[in-house]
């Protein structure tokens, strides 16, 4: 009952009009989206790092690149599941297909993550061929150098894509797009070192370690950044406390604990200091996915579809 | 509608709806005209675009409201304190249109030395029989009348007395009322107005103590801006802002309207409101002229034509009054002498009646059987719908048709009317949907177990409009024809389809019968079958068998020359209009006033819809009476019968041609001139002047003061609804009107002025998502999700008093029953001070009972059952109650139809994509095309 | 009380029938989309003028659209604020007329006589359309009339003209999970027909026609309110902003944008959607930057 109204901010609750409310309604963008903001950074932030390593010092991490390949395409396959079952139409998915406007992040990030599939697809085939050490190498090589475009395309229009829109929120988060990116890269940075800490390779294992610390750092600064342009909004439906706890999961337990622990070094330090930036960028997803869902809750108006629409 | 009637001589909208656009300034006043006629209001606002001011006099702040330049809030039922504020000022500034007030009323003239006025008698006029509370005037005897009309005379008619038949002639208008029989009045049945003799004494100088102008100025004298501000609860500014207006936008250059519905005529007073309301009109000259007169804003689609064509018991077609019971009513002649005027165009009336007769019994209406005469029944009681109901509840009633009414929901006090309806042993329902009406006896939460009721309900499934040829009357007496365009779904038949046949079968049951009794159903023409069989628009031939044809019934209504062939039809002549009947037999007309709707084979005028350039439009649809589009419209000239002003011009006297002329069809004899005087003993039209207007007076004359026509007096009063929690401050000796009738019992208490026991004053009306008590809307989710559930509106200082929440439940009681809706605070609602008391009014709409899609609490579970003298009107615009927060009972009735389904979800047949309506939603995966 | 989908999608016995309906082969479905007709030749612009300040809050305009379009309700629940139980623009609801309350009283005052706003809301069809841009199918288009159109056959629900829309406009229905809004009546207009709602006005609040006459028409109007002392009066989207474009469905308004519940300002999200790519992109090179240098720094 008394949608569109306010009770409180009228005596007796008289009717309030619509002063005030948000005039934009959220999309329909859910668990699915928050999932996919994961592993697409997870899948394209893997590829990219491990596809760079091998290219610049073969030696040390064409072997872990191999192994990287197939977990990026795992990854990838979850989040394009994902993207297909948050369509309203899922059978219709092909249809983004049909233009081609770099104009939209949507379409700009769709023809990308299709390129990056088809390349990484043709990568990970080649790679677990038996020996593709010998002759196919080139291939190796080139079907990398092809993928490493889409797929930073696909690691940068997410975030671009929320900002990109009139919701309360993400319209104001300038640096959306770069935290993703950087986050994706920090992603694919800490798989690797797993990786490379399972696979017992002591030599990536330290170069890694030095680039996941250097790319946190960054990672801190886009985030803070980030923070501050939210700041307003997030404390419009969030109380204290709950501010509070965004911040330590995001900054210090997504961030700051994991530096501190690659700076203690020990194999399970390392560890533990990826998965809880895992964990960190994953919280800091699922507060950006909803944001403009509270935001136009905490307006007074409710959301369109908790309405019995059809 | 009295109150017009007895005003101008017709109780109908004066003007034309398009004309308000030609208003300098309208009152809205008891008519919520932007929500309960809404394609209507586009006219008024074009005036206002144009400049023209818009007033609003109404309780609540409404839709109407909104749109308009000023809005004065005032209690419900208190609009004679105001019409009367406004009547003074006039008076008392010397804002009247002079020459128009000399001239078209009967301001000047002297009324009977025995008259005395409320001013005298505390609130009582003379001629009072009663106890205060209910009683009735005897006219006569108060000396209502004109000096030297004739005095009393023995109770026999024979004196054509002018008075009764205008009484009975405005009752007519709105139907609805005739009390227990003449008898009950003998004061009226006595002549009122001058009669054969010379016009009535008269003083120009209006300096006559006892001249009409001169009562009116004492009468209303009362009514000044502070004594309205006490009783109404509105400012004096707000009331001198509202005179300032009216005055400023009336004269000869500018003409202002009133526009009033059923805030005034729901009410014990409302016939007395309208009278206020032309009292003012009239000083202000603005009747008869474009962009003034008083719109009447009427209901149900032709319940003008329903009225016209005396769907009410106590008329007959053309509001002829029907006969009673009663020795002057048995022979034709002593009929027609009683009720015919003198003077005035109802001085024709033998031609009415006797061609009505011969519409009726044809060939078997013979001058020597009286035309059938003693064959139309007689009532020998009040037959109008709330007594009628009473007499059912007293089991006085067997069984009932009910044809497109709701009682069970609509009526007021609809718990009685229940209640009534279940002592019938059978009922007839026609009707769209299952309404309240044909299921009360299952699903009216309050009533008792189906088991215990003993009423058999039978249910015929109604056509509708568009499944029908027919004509509507509407609001501005405009007849407009519609064509069948389908035919009835299943077994749906059309209402005449009914009536026509079971007339068939009964004659057949009663065919060779003696009996005089069965020789008025015997000797009914019944005739109206199709030539050739009907056929639909696209040329296909109907499915349905039996079909009346009602071009016919239009042809019989329009009239036929029986003496005279035409030889297009080998039929008898269709008449060109009224002027051609005669009382001699050879004419027939079902409705003297429609007569011209069909002047010849092939001409039904009501199917017009041609556009000229004539800012009148008459060639779109059939105004009656003979396509005059506003009424008295010899008064748009000045008595030398030049347009008043170029602005406001409309029909004048052209020397050259010697007749009248201008857009509009003259409400005149066309070539009677300005400076024509009656002859000594003139008779009929010959003894209206050239400058006498108002050609349905027996005077010629608009009524200031009208002299016994109306049954409450003569002049209009002030007094309190007959629910009211305070005194009335006019007169403190007489609270509430004198002469309304009660029918008080266990399901209609009355909890009589001043209540402290209901201290808040409620009002019902309509929104404009939904049509009255619901059947017409609540079948149609479109509509149910606008306005879904029904709600009360108050005040935010009420809400505080009683602590009730916005959006939260609360509880109605008055003497009657006790209903939960839904708060709606808003600040749309005003406390008001009145007599120095806060005085609280809610707002209820009546559109919610207990079948439908959407249903709820009923309105007129509240209301209550009393009547006012002239046409039995209810007071559902004004009554007392008290309002809890919360609930009380819980009651929740449940919908007893689900709602719709998806309008269409099959795809067009034959239809590509592309025209498709967008709303046909492709299932998920759905084709894609182009 | 609401409406459940049961109820909705469910049929009355002797209405239309259940027929299963048998979709398009799977190939059709394939390439359907993919197949391009010759777009039609570019007629001249039509929009809307609607007049708040002669709007009776009738509703007719809602009707007609649910009527014209076979658009079903959306449930039977009473809001209470003021006569609105519409609530808001849906893919069910193209058109939303909104009440406004502004009455003095107990304490509160008001610094104009008292007022009762109304106003029918719908898609504002922007010339430079954000749920246009957003589109990543293809599906939303302007027309030949220069009206945004949602191709129903081309939608695939991805909710990005959703979120794009300042206005909120469009939201995606449940049954069908495609996007719908107000299409301009883009049928009647192919058969030379005003828009249901803009027929059914019985007071001329919406004006439908040449967009351009419009403009001027409503700059005129609004020069006479001026006149005649309604001096709140004045357009809204009638030109472009500085932060967006102008609207081919455009107001007269006598009170602030919000009040209404339309944004004071709104903005084109694309008008920043470059500076973000730059900052997104940089962010990448950067970190690539930082990977790289570890890459050669450790362990050589
Ligand atoms: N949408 C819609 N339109 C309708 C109808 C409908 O049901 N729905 N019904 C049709 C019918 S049958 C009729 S008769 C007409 C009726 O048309 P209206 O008479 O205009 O409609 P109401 O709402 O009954 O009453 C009009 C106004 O009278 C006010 N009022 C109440 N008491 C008083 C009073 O004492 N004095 C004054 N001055 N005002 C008072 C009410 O607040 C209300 O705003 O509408 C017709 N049109
Ligand atoms: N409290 C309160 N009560 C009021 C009023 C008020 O203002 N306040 N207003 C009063 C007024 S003005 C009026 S007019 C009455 C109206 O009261 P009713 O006359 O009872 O009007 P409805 O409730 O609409 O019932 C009309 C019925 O006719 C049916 N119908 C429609 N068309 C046809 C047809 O062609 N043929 C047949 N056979 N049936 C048809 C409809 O389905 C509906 O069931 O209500 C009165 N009651
Ligand atoms: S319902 Fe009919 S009569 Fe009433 S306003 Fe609409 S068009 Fe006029
Ligand atoms: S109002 Fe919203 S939906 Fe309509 S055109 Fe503009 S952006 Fe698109
Ligand atoms: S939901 Fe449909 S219309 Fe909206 S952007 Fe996605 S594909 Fe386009
Ligand atoms: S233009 Fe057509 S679709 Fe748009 S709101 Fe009006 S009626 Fe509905
Ligand atoms: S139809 Fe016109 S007047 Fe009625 S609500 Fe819609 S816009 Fe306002
Ligand atoms: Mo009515």
């Amino acid at each position: 009952m008394n949608a569109g109204m306010n009770l409180e901010s009228a005596p007796h609750g008289m009717p309030t009009g619509y002063a005030g409310q948000a005039a934009t309604k959220p999309p329909n963008w859910h668990g699915y989206v928050v999932l996919d903001a994961l592993l697409n950074n997870l899948s394209t932030g893997l590829f990219l790092v491990a596809g760079i390593a091998e290219l610049v010092r073969p030696a040390a991490f064409s072997g872990l690149a191999r192994v990287a390949y197939p977990i990026a395409l795992l990854f990838l396959i979850g989040d394009l599941v994902c993207l297909v079952l948050d369509l309203g139409d899922p059978l219709r998915f092909h249809h983004m297909l049909r233009v081609w406007k770099p104009n939209s992040p949507m379409s700009l990030g769709t023809w990308c993550l299709t390129a990056y599939a088809a390349f990484l697809t043709g990568l990970t085939l080649v790679s677990l061929w038996p020996d593709s050490g010998g002759g196919l190498e080139w291939l190796r090589r080139l079907l990398i150098l092809l993928g490493l475009v889409p797929a930073a395309g696909a690691a940068v229009y997410k975030g671009v894509l929320f900002s990109t829109t009139a919701q309360p929120g993400w319209r104001d988060a300038r640096w959306l797009g770069g935290y993703f990116s950087c986050s994706a890269l920090g992603a694919g940075t800490g798989q690797l070192l797993l990786l490379a800490i399972l696979t017992g390779r002591p030599e990536a294992t330290a170069a890694l370690r030095l680039a996941l610390f250097l790319i946190l750092v960054l990672l801190l600064v886009a985030l803070v950044l980030l923070l501050a342009e939210l700041r307003e909004s997030l404390s419009r439906v969030h109380r204290a406390g709950y501010l509070a706890i965004i911040g330590a999961v995001t900054i210090f337990v997504g961030v700051l604990l994991p530096l501190g622990l690659l700076a203690l070094g020990a194999p399970r330090a390392l560890v533990a200091a990826v998965l809880l930036a895992i964990a960190g960028a994953g919280a800091v997803r699922y507060e950006i996915v909803r944001l403009p869902h509270l935001l136009v809750e905490a307006s007074g108006r409710r959301e369109p579809l908790a309405r019995a629409k059809s | 509608m009295p109150g017009l009637g007895a005003s101008f001589g017709r109780g109908a909208a004066t003007n034309y709806q398009q004309d308000l656009a030609h208003s300098d300034c309208v009152l809205f006043m008891g008519s919520n005209m932007a929500e309960a006629h809404p394609v209507a209001f586009r006219w008024p606002m074009k005036a206002k675009s144009q400049g023209a001011t818009l007033i609003h006099v109404d309780p609540r702040f409404t839709r109407t409201s909104a749109l308009c330049d000023v809005y004065v809030g005032i209690r419900s039922g208190s609009d004679i304190a105001f019409l009367g504020g406004l009547v003074n000022y006039v008076l008392t500034h010397d804002r009247w249109f002079k020459e128009y007030v000399l001239h078209y009323t009967n301001a000047a003239t002297i009324v009977k030395e025995g008259f005395r006025d409320t001013e005298d008698l505390d609130g009582l006029f003379s001629g009072y029989h009663g106890n205060g509370r209910t009683g009735h005037y005897h006219a006569m005897e108060g000396g209502w009348g004109y000096a030297g009309s004739p005095g009393s005379e023995p109770e026999v008619g024979g004196d054509g007395s002018p008075i009764y038949q205008m009484h009975r002639q405005a009752l007519g208008m709105h139907g609805h009322s005739l009390d227990a029989g003449p008898k009950a009045h003998p004061g009226q049945r006595q002549s009122m107005t001058i009669c054969q003799e010379a016009d009535p004494p008269w003083d120009p100088t209006l300096g006559h103590p006892h001249c009409v102008f001169q009562i009116l100025k004492r009468h209303f004298a009362r009514y000044t801006p502070e004594m309205v501000s006490e009783v109404c609860g509105c400012t004096p500014e707000e009331l001198v802002r509202v005179a300032e207006l009216l005055c400023s936008n009336s004269g000869r250059e500018r003409t202002s309207a009133v526009v009033y519905a059923l805030g005034w005529t729901q009410h014990t007073t409302g016939v007395q409101m309208i009278r206020t309301a032309a009292i003012l009109q009239l000083l202000l000259g603005n009747m008869g002229r474009p962009g003034g007169g008083i719109m009447a804003m009427r209901g149900h689609s032709t319940i003008q034509g329903s009225t016209d064509i005396a769907t009410l018991y106590d008329s007959l077609p053309g509001y002829l009054p029907q006969p009673t019971a009663d020795e002057a009513h048995e022979r034709l002649q002593s009929y027609v002498e009683q009720e015919a005027h003198c003077s005035g165009y109802w001085a024709n009336f033998r031609e009415f009646i006797v061609s009505l007769l011969k519409a009726w019994y044809g060939d078997a209406a013979t001058s020597e059987n009286d035309f059938g005469f003693s064959w139309i029944p007689r009532p020998d009681g009040d037959y109008s719908h709330l007594p009628y109901f009473v007499r059912m509840l007293n089991d006085g009633v067997k069984g009932y048709l009910l044809f497109g009414q709701n009682p069970a929901g609509g009526s007021p006090n609809a718990r009685l009317h229940r209640a009534a309806l279940r002592k019938l042993d059978w009922l007839v329902v026609a009707d769209w949907f299952q309404i309240e009406s044909s299921v009360f006896w299952k699903d009216d939460p309050q009533g008792p177990p189906p088991s215990d009721i003993k009423t058999e309900v039978f249910f015929l499934p109604a056509a509708a409009a568009q499944e029908k040829d027919g004509s509507l009357t509407n609001t501005q007496r405009m007849l407009q024809w519609h064509d069948k365009a389908l035919d009835p779904l299943g077994d749906s038949r059309s209402d005449a389809w009914y009536l026509y046949n079971l007339g068939k079968r009964l004659k057949q049951l009663y065919a060779g019968s003696t009996d005089p009794r069965d020789q008025p159903l015997l000797n009914l023409t019944w005739d109206y079958e199709f030539d050739e069989p009907p056929r639909l628009p696209d040329g296909s031939l109907s499915r349905i068998e039996g079909e009346p044809d009602i071009e016919k019934v239009l042809m019989e209504i329009n009239g036929y020359r029986l003496d005279q062939m035409d030889p297009r039809t080998s039929r008898p002549r269709l008449l060109s209009g009224f002027s051609e009947l005669k009382d001699d037999g050879t004419t027939a007309c079902g409705c003297w006033i429609y007569s011209g709707v069909y002047p010849e084979p092939g001409r039904n005028r009501a199917r017009d819809r041609k556009r000229t350039a004539n800012p009148i439009q008459p060639d779109w649809g059939y105004a009656w009476p003979h396509n005059r589009r506003i009424l008295y419209n010899r008064a748009s000239a000045d008595p030398e019968g030049r347009p008043w002003s170029d602005r406001k011009k409309l029909v004048w006297w052209d020397a050259a041609q010697r007749r009248w002329i201008g857009p509009d069809e003259p409400d005149f004899e066309p070539e009677k001139p300005p400076d024509y005087r009656p002859p000594a003993g003139a008779m009929g039209m010959d003894a209206i002047a050239g400058d006498h207007p108002f050609i349905m007076k027996p005077d010629g004359v608009g009524w200031l003061f009208a002299p016994g026509s109306i049954r409450d007096g003569p002049l209009p009063t002030h007094y309190e609804p007959v629910e009211s929690p305070v005194e009335n401050l006019i007169y403190p000796d007489q609270s509430t009107n004198p002469t309304v009738r009660f029918f008080e019992g266990s399901l209609n208490r009355v909890d009589h002025t001043p209540t402290s026991t209901y201290p808040v004053v409620a009002t019902t009306y309509r929104l404009t998502e939904h049509y009255l008590s619901g059947p017409m809307s609540r079948f149609n989710s479109w509509l149910n999700e606008l306005q879904p559930e029904m709600f009360v509106e108050l005040s935010p200082e009420l809400a505080a008093e009683r602590g009730i929440e916005h959006g939260g439940w609360l509880t109605v009681e008055s003497a009657r029953g006790r209903i939960e809706a839904r708060a709606m605070v808003t600040r749309r609602l005003r406390p008001r001070r009145i007599e120095g008391q806060i005085v609280h009014q809610i707002g209820l709409p009546f559109h919610w009972a207990f079948a439908g899609e959407v249903v709820g609490a009923n309105a007129n579970d509240l209301t209550s059952l009393v009547a006012d003298p002239n046409v039995s009107m209810h007071e559902v615009k004004a009554f007392a109650c008290q309002v809890y927060p919360g609930r009380r009972d819980g009651a929740e009735p449940k919908p007893t139809v689900p709602p719709a389904p998806w309008p269409t979800r099959e795809r067009t047949p034959d239809t590509p994509d592309a025209a498709q309506p967008e709303g046909l939603f492709r299932a998920p995966g759905g084709e894609a095309e182009r | 009380m609401t409406i459940s989908e049961k109820a909705v999608t469910a049929r009355p016995a002797g209405r239309d029938s259940e027929a299963p309906r048998v979709g398009p082969s799977l190939l059709e479905r394939v390439v359907g989309p993919f197949r391009r007709g010759e777009p039609p030749e570019p007629r001249q612009a039509t929009g809307f003028y609607t007049d708040t300040t002669v709007c009776i809050g009738c509703k007719a305009c809602e009707v007609a659209c649910k009527q014209w379009n076979q658009l079903p309700a959306d449930g039977f629940e009473w809001t209470g604020n003021s006569y609105d139980n519409t609530g808001e623009l849906s893919a069910t609801s193209w058109r939303h007329v909104k009440f406004v309350e502004q009455l003095g009283g107990d304490g509160t005052e008001v610094a104009h006589p008292d007022r009762w706003l109304m106003m029918s809301d719908v898609c504002k069809h922007c010339v430079a359309a954000p749920c246009q841009h957003a589109c990543p199918t293809g599906a939303i288009i302007h027309n030949e009339f220069g009206n945004v159109y949602i191709q129903p056959d081309i939608c695939n629900g991805c909710a990005y003209c959703i979120a794009a829309c300042p206005f909120g406009v469009i939201t995606r229905a449940t049954l069908d999970g495609h996007a719908h809004k107000c299409t301009l009546c883009y049928d009647r207009q192919r058969d030379g027909l005003v828009p249901a709602c803009a027929k059914a006005c019985p007071t001329e609040s919406i004006q439908f026609g040449p967009i351009e006459e419009l403009r001027e028409r409503a700059r005129q109007r609004v020069e006479v309110l001026h006149q005649r002392g309604v001096n709140d009066a004045y357009l809204y989207g009638d030109v472009p902003g500085a932060s967006y474009s102008e609207l081919n469905s455009f107001y007269l308004l006598v009170d602030r944008p919000s009040v209404y519940g339309l944004p004071e300002e709104p903005f084109n999200p694309w008008l920043a959607m470059k500076g973000d790519y730059v900052r997104a992109v940089l962010a990448l090179l950067v970190s690539i930057a930082v990977l790289l240098a570890a890459l050669f720094l450790q362990g050589r």
